[in-house]
């Protein structure tokens, strides 16, 4: 009865202490949400500025995961298969886009893209200027947000059994098919979560898209611009628009995790 | 049929061969031995999931030592039977069969042909989730030999069975060797095989004694 009675105190209060941190997650949307008046909110849905914006942030984002996916997919195999001198490092070099301000990342992109650099002057032999364009954006966006695609796709593939693998072998199936028909499969639901985690993240990214293309905008870059340039009233629709729009996104995702268990 | 020549093979501290034997056509060869004496490593290798640092593998005169399991002669049933989840009965039997672009209605009859052989008709449209442990070994059975092989490997094919089922697939793979299959089967147990095998090997070691 002691113990129970000990229990629920110590449950009490980490409902307690887990209560502050939901409110403090909580608020801040809730008072964003109900301080936009619905005129508003209509008026800014009707801005074509802001749906183009919305529009270009999320083609931009899925195609920027789209084709990562193509390069990150087999990476995350390998990790998830091999081992080989200094895979840890090669780990950390790939998580490091999170630990680095988003600034800092689109200041290392802006010098990989400029016209100085190798990329960006073969990209000007052909007409192309990287900088300032849907390039740039998907690049940034990619940059900030693939360790989420890689390691969770890692983590997927980890968990398939190697004999599943072998078995497929012995049964006449290549290493691509063996990928393509069993390790991926078996995977969907970590490479899923993993696309739509890479699609959120860069979506909402700023800070490095911020650097390497003002324009053309993309939403949080147009939330910044509208705040900076008119005030707090003027950016909170838009803001507003685009934090359901990724809420959405997120409930989806959760709904197709709670699938998978 | 089968001629191992000498393979040898090293993993961290562990050293298999050299190991040589032959098996004819026909043949039921047991491998038998404590566990960790190399004997799944042994299958592997002429598997192809593993390749000798060494030796021959011949199968019908013809080397295989360095080619991979994908394009070996060779079938398997791995000790957890290695079903694929996300197929169906029918599909994990078909598999090799679809991978050799095989037509449908040769496949249809070779899986009829081999679900009735291994009384497994019922379950075709079943998936491998909720199989009993004798169901999935006839099905791995049925997958290992959609193909023809001409070798069939068995990894402790019984050991995950009760007793009850044990008896059931023992009778299984009697009538695989009286229709002529040539198989190798690896087991801690000697006892398991002592009706079946026409052959005998005692691995310890990495060697065979």
């Amino acid at each position: 009865m002691r113990v129970r009675n000990n229990l629920n105190y110590t449950h009490t209060l980490f409902i307690l202490l887990g209560g502050v941190i939901l409110l403090f997650l909580i608020a801040p949307l809730a008072g964003m949400f109900l301080s936009v008046k619905a005129p508003e909110l209509f008026a800014t849905l009707g801005d074509r500025e802001v749906s183009e914006s919305i529009f270009r942030t999320l083609a931009i984002s899925a195609l920027a995961t789209g084709i990562a996916a193509i390069f990150a997919l087999p990476l995350s195999y390998i990790l998830a298969r091999k081992k080989f001198p200094l895979k840890g490092l090669l780990e950390a070099i790939i998580d490091l886009p999170v630990m680095i301000p988003h600034s800092a990342a689109g200041i290392a992109l802006l010098g990989f893209i400029s016209r100085d650099s190798t990329l960006g002057s073969l990209a000007s032999s052909f007409g192309l200027n990287l900088v300032g364009s849907n390039v740039a954006i998907a690049m940034a966006m990619a940059f900030v947000s693939l360790p989420f695609l890689i390691n969770s796709a890692k983590d997927g593939f980890a968990a398939v059994p190697v004999r599943l693998e072998q078995a497929a072998e012995t049964l006449g199936a290549s290493k691509f098919r063996v990928f393509t028909q069993i390790s991926l499969p078996l995977a969907k639901r970590s490479v899923v979560s993993g696309l739509l985690l890479m699609f959120a993240r860069g979506m909402s990214e700023f800070g490095a898209v911020v650097i390497v293309a003002y324009h053309p905008m993309t939403t949080p870059v147009l939330i910044f611009d509208r705040f900076n340039s008119f005030g707090l009233s003027y950016a909170r629709p838009v803001a507003v628009i685009f934090v359901a729009v990724t809420l959405i996104l997120f409930i989806l995702l959760r709904i197709y995790q709670k699938r998978k268990c | 049929m089968l001629k191992i020549e000498n393979i040898v093979y090293s993993i961290g501290d562990f050293n298999l061969g050299p190991v040589s034997f032959t098996m004819e056509k026909g043949d039921y060869l047991a491998v038998f031995g404590p566990s960790g004496a190399g004997k799944s490593l042994l299958l592997e290798l002429i598997a192809g999931l593993r390749f000798p640092a060494s030796g021959s593998v011949c199968i019908d005169s013809k080397e295989y030592v360095n080619i991979g399991a994908q394009n070996r002669p060779v079938g398997m049933l791995f000790q957890d039977y290695a079903l694929f989840p996300h197929l169906s009965v029918f599909d994990n039997i078909a598999y090799s069969l679809r991978l050799k672009k095989t037509n449908r209605d040769t496949i249809e009859k070779r899986v009829k042909e081999l679900s009735d052989y291994f009384s497994i008709g019922n379950l075709l449209k079943r998936d491998i989730e909720g199989l009993s442990g004798g169901e999935k070994q006839r099905v791995a059975l049925a997958r290992a030999i959609a193909y023809d092989p001409l070798i069939l490997l068995l990894d402790e094919p019984l050991s995950a069975l009760d007793d009850d089922l044990r008896a059931e697939a023992v009778d299984t793979l009697a009538s695989l060797k009286r229709a002529g299959q040539t198989i190798i089967h690896v087991t801690h147990n000697r006892n398991e095989v002592g009706t079946l095998a026409s052959k005998n090997l005692y691995m310890s070691g990495g060697k065979i004694k």
